[in-house]
Formats: structure tokens, sequence, C-alpha cells
């Protein structure tokens, strides 16, 4: 009998080769959309306040490299993202485990979740504040009551999806209820509460950001709505851009952890986000 | 080959159904009742839908008894148990483990040694053809291999009886045909008692030493052929008993795949 | 019916919590006031016409943001499909601002428009331009195959294609961006009102809690919860409407 493996991995260097030529080909766009943001502004159709040219914003950014509030004004942002993230995943999954597993648990949680989810549930913030302080616990919070939702929708799915031969035939070799959960259904979910996971992620630094920018002092949406207040536009600017390059840095990130993570996975190519 | 007179599998009056999530209650099987022998090769057939699965997995306990019973060497079945092996039409591989863990989970529950399951899981790996591919994922693999990394599994936890589900089904008719002589090969290495599921014709009679015929739904035991005879000859599929064979056991099942065909459309 | 009062009755039963737990002061009353209180407030903003008055403001704002972001949006992301120059142009500015946050953008707006309508409304826009685009995009992309083909095989031009075939195999995925961008204008419609207004629902949750009146500030809360919830059921029994003729293919 013959029949080969069917993929075989090109060499590394090939990848390698591979993965710059898309880099540049997205490179020179971003290029060209600077270069026309540059040009558009200077030319004087709209004023250097509306509208300041890309060089003056990244000297802006630049400068607040070099004095460190650029790195305190990120990591602020970034701790509170991620604390609430963590936060909502591990709300999030355990609640769809609950979910997925007792009638009881997703009798009650279901209208919750439904209902829920369309709500712009960042109208709580006032609630949240009322209940937590003005302090870091109340965006903390909001960004865990935001991020858990697509988590918990995408654990209970991912569960409810695991085929049932694959479940039959762990439990043919023996398996106990707690093995089941554990050593089957919860990796054979994973890609589906992966992609939960990154939906919630850029959710969550979204509402970070919205958190500050609501509630003031540090942090980028906080330095944003300073300089807003103070018509420093190049301070705005450089603001966008900086949460522009963060975001898509912790997408990108978690695109990679994805393919390296789903190896195994028949459909290797991660969900269409960027 | 001896074959005890002791019947390892007594299916006496069972009745299964169901309700699907729209719709009535439907009547799965009627009043079956079959005996298998001792490391016996009995193939199920009938027309799609008949409950021949739905039997198949009653007996490995992974469905309840509605009426009637199911004795394992006068035991009544009470759950699934790594006793009896399921080989699934979908493989049922874990996509998240190589061949070879694949292989291994199913030792994880003998009390054999570390050293002593590696051994024995890659004995299996290599006995269905696999040597070489321990480490791949199940998504590198062509059917008919993800199908040998199947048996291999069951085939390692030794269980007495297989039980298998249109395993060859999914693959293309190329590959079931090789995979179909395979198979005779194992079992008449180690030899354990098989009920195999099929709507071929073909693929029943030149696997199994019986066949049980199945009626349109609701299931019952319409008759059982006997389809003992030499295999070894290289062009049997050719030879008269064979193609005269075939042809009872179609006679048998047209009527009732027309049936289970107009059920389907109403 | 029986049903439906089933699968919302943990709702139900929160509700009743809540007023116990406010009842008895097993919280502080400030934090959470009973429900009866926030009920009559709701009831006293509703009859003074503050409600309505910001509510109305707020959905005008809102929809309009999202009314143009649709219509600039939709057929921007078909031409993306349909003419490959124009992907090549925006389909890098699309993957770009995909990622970013788009609250980011209020400070912006704020710069540009000041506090009034103009801000919101160009808010609402920008942010809800990417998910109508991608839909749109991805819907013109994967019209079948084959149903462009026997057009063409009929003489049909290309413009009449796009319009009897693209744009109808297209609907599902523009409908469900555009339920996506309605989502998300409510919440820059919130957002942008929480941080920097005048007037609207997200300015009045802020004035009444900034006055203390929390039972005030939690009605308003729920009505622009409640709102959301609503605008996206209501949609989706559009969608339902719209997509009917996709339904009866399945037997």
């Amino acid at each position: 009998m013959s029949s080969a493996a069917l993929h075989t991995t090109p060499s590394i260097g090939r990848r390698a080769l591979q993965a710059c030529g898309w880099a540049a080909v997205h490179l020179s766009s971003i290029i060209a959309l600077l270069v026309a943001w540059e040009v558009f502004a200077r030319s004087g159709a709209v004023t250097m306040f509306m509208l300041p040219p890309f060089s003056a914003v990244a000297e802006r950014i630049w400068a607040d490299a070099v004095n460190g509030t650029l790195w305190i004004n990120i990591g602020l942002t970034l701790y509170r993202t991620f604390v609430g993230f963590v936060l909502a995943c591990i709300i999030g999954i355990g609640l769809g485990i609950a979910m997925a597993r007792t009638a009881l648990a997703r009798w009650f949680f279901d209208p919750i979740i439904s209902v829920g989810f369309p709500m712009p549930k960042v109208a709580f913030l006032p609630v949240i504040i009322l209940w937590f302080g003005v302090f870091d616990l109340s965006k903390i919070t909001m960004v865990t009551v935001e991020a858990v939702f697509p988590i918990v929708t995408a654990t209970v799915l991912g569960l409810q999806g695991v085929s049932h031969e694959l479940i039959w035939s762990a439990r043919n070799m023996g398996a106990k209820d707690r093995e089941l959960l554990w050593q089957v259904m919860l990796p054979a979910a994973f890609p589906q509460i992966m992609t939960g996971i990154q939906v919630a992620l850029p959710i969550a630094l979204i509402v970070a950001v919205f958190t500050e920018m609501a509630m003031g002092g540090f942090g980028v949406g906080g330095d944003m709505m300073h300089a807003s207040r103070f018509a420093d536009s190049r301070g705005v600017f450089a603001g966008i851009v900086e949460i522009a390059v963060v975001g898509y840095c912790v997408v990108k990130g978690l695109a990679i952890l994805r393919r390296r993570l789903l190896l195994w996975h028949q459909e290797a190519v991660a969900p269409s986000t960027v | 080959m001896p074959v005890t007179e002791h019947h390892q599998i007594v299916v006496e009056g069972v009745g299964h159904r169901y309700r699907p999530p729209t719709g009535r209650e439907v009547l799965a099987l009627e009043n079956v009742s079959l005996a298998v022998r001792d490391r016996e090769f009995l193939a199920l057939l009938g027309p799609s839908g008949c409950g021949k699965s739905t039997l198949l997995y009653m007996i490995g306990g992974f469905l309840p008894l509605v009426t009637g019973r199911i004795l394992i060497d006068g035991k009544p079945v009470n759950g699934p148990g790594p006793d009896r092996g399921v080989v699934f039409q979908n493989f049922a591989l874990f996509p998240w483990k190589t061949v070879k863990t694949n292989v291994l989970y199913g030792l994880e529950r003998t009390q054999l040694p570390k050293a002593e399951r590696e051994a024995r899981a890659q004995t299996f790996i290599d006995m269905v053809g696999l040597g070489g591919f321990e480490d791949s994922y199940p998504s590198q693999l062509s059917g008919g291999m993800k199908q040998r990394a199947a048996i291999a599994r069951t085939l390692a936890f030794d269980p007495k009886i297989l039980l298998m589900d249109e395993p060859f089904g999914a693959l293309d008719a190329q590959t079931r045909g090789l995979m179909q002589a395979e198979l005779l090969n194992i079992w008449r290495r180690t030899p354990k008692t098989v009920i195999f599921v099929t709507h071929d014709v073909q693929e029943a009679v030149f696997l199994a030493e019986r066949v049980a015929v199945m009626s349109a739904r609701p299931g019952r035991i319409k008759a059982v052929v006997d389809t003992a005879f030499d295999k070894t000859d290289p062009h049997v599929l050719k030879s008269k008993p064979f193609v005269d064979k075939v042809d009872e056991l179609w006679g048998l099942v047209r009527d009732e795949a027309i049936k289970a065909q107009v059920s389907r459309a109403t | 019916m029986k049903a439906a009062l089933i699968r919302y009755s943990p709702l139900a039963i929160l509700a009743i919590a809540w007023q116990l737990i406010a009842q008895f002061e097993l919280v502080s009353s400030t934090a959470l006031p009973p429900l009866t209180q926030v009920a009559t407030a709701w009831l006293d903003l509703l009859t003074s016409g503050e409600l309505l008055t910001n509510a109305g403001l707020s959905l005008y704002r809102g929809g309009v943001g999202l009314l143009l972001s649709i219509v600039i949006g939709a057929p921007l992301g078909i031409a993306m499909a349909w003419w490959k120059p124009v992907d090549i142009a925006l389909s890098p500015l699309v993957e770009a601002f995909y990622p970013m946050p788009k609250s980011a953008l209020i400070p912006v707006t704020v710069i540009w428009l000041g506090f009034g309508d103009g801000s919101k409304i160009l808010l609402v826009f920008l942010g809800c331009m990417l998910p109508v685009t991608i839909g749109a995009f991805n819907g013109a992309r994967s019209s079948e195959q084959v149903l462009v083909w026997s057009a063409r095989s009929m003489g049909a031009s290309r413009l009449r294609m796009l319009w009897d075939v693209v744009l109808p195999s297209a609907m599902p995925d523009i409908l469900n961006g555009i339920r996506t961008a309605l989502a998300l204008a409510f919440i820059l419609m919130v957002t942008s009102e929480l941080i920097v207004a005048r007037g609207g629902l997200g300015n009045l949750i802020g004035y009444l809690g900034a006055n203390g009146s929390y039972d005030a500030m939690y009605g308003a809360v729920l009505t622009v919860a409640f709102l959301g919830f609503a605008a996206d059921r209501l949609y989706q029994m559009f969608m339902q409407r719209m997509l009917a003729w996709r339904q009866v293919g399945d037997a």
C-alpha cells in the first residue's frame, strides 16, 4: 500500500520568503496611505489643525516614546485590556461548560446572554462606576462584562457541536465523565472557543479605551480625551495611530497563536480577521 | 480455525424507539433477535435507515434498551466498555492527537507499564501498515490511512468483540476494496468476533461468514444467510458460488431498499 | 407563548431578586435602588418629556449615521468585489482599520465638528462603514459562480448582472453586516454621548448620575439597553422577511 501522507510542509526558507512577500504588499499600501495623508494634509485643503500631517503626528509619537509617556499609556491600556480579557475567558469558558452540561445552567443563562448580546452594555458603565468607584476596578469590570459574551457563546456552541462519534469512541475506551470533558470535549471544541477568544480581545481593547475616555486619567483613551479638550489635534491623531497599531498587533498576535495551537486542525486557515 | 458453539452475543426481542427533534416518535427496531458465535464474522446488511447501526450501538452500549435484552457472555449489556471495540464510519480519531497518541489513548486505562503500552501501540500501527506515520496528525492522512489508524486504535486495547459501523463507507471505491482485503487479513491473524454493518451486498458476502439481512424500518431480522466459503482465492469475486450468493442476498435486500426509498420520500 | 414565558423567566427571577435585595437593603440603597423606585423615576422621565426628547435625539444621530454608512458602504463593498482595481486600492485600508477600536475616533470627531449632532453622526458613519463594506464585499465575492455564468450566457451586461444576480445573492452577507453595524451604531452613540455631548440618552445618563438621581439614571440605562435589544430583534424580523425566499428551498 503506497498511499503517502497528503501534505508536505514547505521549507522554512520558502515560507519566510512568502511571509515577506505578503508583508511587502500590505506595507506598500499602508505606506501609500501615509504618503497620501501627508500630501493631503500639507496641501492646504484643510487646516493643519483639522488634519495634522503624518510627519507631525509621528514626531509627537516619537517624543512621547522618548519621554516615556507613550509606554505608560499603552502599558496601562493593555493592562486593563488583558486583565479584563483573562477574567472574561475564565468566566466565559466556565459558564460555557456549565451551560453545555447542565440544563439548569442553560435555562437560567440563555435569556441573559441572548438578551444581553445586542445590548450596548457600555451603557451600564455609570452603574458600574456607582458600584465600584472611579478607578481601575470599574474599567476592568466593564471590559470583562463586554468580553464575556462572545466567549460564552462560542464555548457553548463548540461543546454542543462535538461529534457524538468522538464522545462514544472515548467512552468505548473507558473514559469517565470528567475525563470526557477535559480530554475530549474541550480539545474538540477548542477551534470554536479560540474563535470566540479572537472576537473577544479586540472588544476588550475597544472597551478599555472607551472607559478611559469616559473616566479620564492615564491610558491611551484618557490621553486622547485630554488632548481633545486642549484642542491638541496632534495628540488626538497620535492616539489614533497608537491604538491602530496596538489593535493590529493584538489581532495579528492572536492569529499567529491560533495557527500555532491549531496546527492539527483541518481548517488550518485562520478565520479572516486581518 | 475452530468456532465454538457458545453464543457470545445474544440479542432477544430487542426494540428501540426515539423521538427526533421535530415530528412523531419513530420505531427504529422491532423484535430483533440474533445470536452471534464466538469469533464469528457476521455482517448486518440492510437498506439505509433500517436500524442496523442502531442495533450495533445498542450492542455497544451507547443506546438504551427499550424492550428485550442483549447478553454478552451471559451478562446483560450495561453501557459501553473496552470489551466491545467500535470502529466508526467517520473514523472518530482525535484530530489534536497524533496517530500514536490516538492509539495510546485506548491503552491508558489498561494496567500495563508505559514501555509496554508504547510497544503495543507500535505493533498495531505497524500491523495496519502505518509504520512511519505514528507522528502524523489525522488531518495529514488520507481517508484509508485514517481508517487504518482507527482500526489500530481499536485493536490495541484488545476487545473481544469488534463492532464496525460501515467503516469503509467514507472511502473511495478503490481504497475500499483494498481495505476489505486488509481487514480479512487482520482478522485471520487476530481472530475476534466481528459485527460489521454495511449496505453493500458484495462487501457483506466477501467479508462475512454469515449475513443477517434486516428489513426496512422498523428493522427486523429478515433472514440469516450462510456465506462462509473459501475466500483466499484471489478471483473469488468472480467465482460462481460468490456471484450466486450476492444475487441471493440482493434479492432479499431489494424489496427492503425500495420500501426504504418510499418511506423517505413521504 | 408558553415556551417564550419559560425561556425568559430567568429574567423575571432576576428582576424579583433585584427588588428583594434592594428592599431589604442587602446592598446600599444608593447603589441599588429598588426596582419600584426606578420604575417611578422612569415614568417621571417619560411624562416630563425628557426621555423622549433625548431618545429622539440619540436615535436621530445614530440613525442618520447608520443610513449613511449603508448607502455609501454597501456599494463600496460591492465595487471592491466586482472591480479589481478598486479592491487593490481599498482593501489594505479596510484591513488596517478593521482592528482599530472605533471609539478611538471620538476625540477626532469632536475636534472636527464639536459637541453637537454632526460629530456623533460622523462617528457612527465612520464606525459602521466597516462592517457594512466588509459584509457587502464578502457577499458579492461569494455570489455563486454558476449563477453569474448562467446570467452571462443569457447575454446580461456586467452592470445588469450586478443588479440581477450579485446583489440578491449578496443580500444575506450585506444584511448581516448591517446587523453588526446596527449594534455598533448603538454602542458608538451611547459611548460618544456619555463622554462628550449636548443632549441625547448617553448624556442624560451621565447628567442624572452626576446629579445623584440614581434611580432615574438606572431607568435611562435600562431604556438604552432595551432599545438596543429591541432594535436588534426588530431587525432580525426584517431580515427574515427579506430572506424568506431562501427558506422556501429547504424541504
